[in-house]
């Protein structure tokens, strides 16, 4: 169980245990994004070994570059997780219209070797 | 506050929308970033200038509360630091200001010196790498922020020292941001 609720800051960060998603949602530019991503790398130490795979949903308007270098962390710890046999896959959502949100989710793409789907989605819904 | 007419003349004249000037807090940051971002949707900008201007204002003010916090100056010189942002012709420019120790302006500069080097496919080239490199445990910070101003930039960062006395000097640092019209 994991269930980080969002500041105007950071995102909401949850696991739904139904989907096996691994959802972010909202804004990440937190004062310290190695600390307040901390509990997730816990999370997939601790959880993900018991997981059969799961699907990242990243949904996040505007991400920090701190906040950046934890994402590709993460996806990293999950590609090594995937080489190990889980299935896993990477949902990136972008507001339609906004080219610089769509660059990164194309440099991510171009960084990670899991499965990667870039979804538009209208402004002002998440 | 006797001059607030000539202030605000002042400000007008530089093209100056907001500014902030006294230590920055995390809560101040994010106050200051929504409302900014609710200026410019506002002015009819893109997303994606949005997204720019926003960012480099994110960067600059973390950056500077990063710097102060980890060097623990006096008071007086940890308190100095300034956020001033501003639109000409339909540049916007971010400028900051803070004290820094004497003994940091080289390494800085040389930091700046090698982002304005580069051209834009040099800074993403460069962007990758650094954000592989293992991340000091002790630091909030990833050393990113520079260069993912330098990206978001229309123009070559600009930047100055002015001597405060024998310890510290005034680090200036403006960065222009084209804003793209819907």
């Amino acid at each position: 169980m994991m269930d980080i609720p969002a500041t105007s800051s950071t995102p909401r960060v949850r696991f739904i245990e139904e989907k096996s998603v691994l959802e972010f949602v909202g804004e990440s530019y937190p004062e310290n994004s190695f600390a307040f991503f901390a509990p997730v790398f816990e999370w997939l130490n601790v959880e993900l070994p018991h997981k059969e795979g799961l699907r990242v949903e990243v949904n996040i308007a505007y991400m920090n570059s701190s906040s950046t270098k934890c994402m590709l962390d993460i996806l990293d710890a999950l590609t090594e997780s995937a080489e190990e046999g889980r299935k896993i896959s990477v949902t990136w959502f972008y507001e339609a219209g906004n080219d610089r949100a769509l660059d990164l989710a194309e440099e991510f793409k171009e960084d990670i070797s899991l499965p990667f789907e870039i979804v538009p989605r209208e402004t002002g819904k998440r | 506050m006797q001059n607030l007419a000539a202030l605000q003349r002042s400000f007008s004249e530089q093209g100056i929308l907001m500014c902030f000037n006294g230590s920055f807090t995390h809560g101040i940051i994010e106050e200051i970033g929504t409302a900014i971002r609710r200026y410019l949707e506002g002015e009819k900008l893109t997303s994606g200038s949005i997204t720019d201007v926003f960012a480099v204002y994110i960067e600059q003010t973390q950056n500077v509360k990063n710097y102060l916090e980890r060097r623990r100056f006096a008071p007086e010189a940890r308190n100095a630091a300034v956020i001033v942002i501003g639109n000409a012709g339909g540049m916007y420019q971010v400028c900051s200001g803070n004290t820094i120790a004497h003994s940091d302006i080289e390494e800085l500069t040389s930091r700046l010196e090698t982002v304005n080097s580069l051209d834009k496919t040099g800074l993403r080239k460069f962007y990758k790498e650094r954000i592989r490199e293992p991340h000091d445990p002790a630091s909030p910070s990833a050393g990113l922020g520079l260069i993912d101003i330098a990206r978001r930039a229309s123009t070559k960062l600009e930047y100055s020292f002015q001597t405060i006395d024998e310890e510290y000097s005034f680090f200036s640092l403006s960065v222009s941001v084209a804003g793209e019209q819907r």
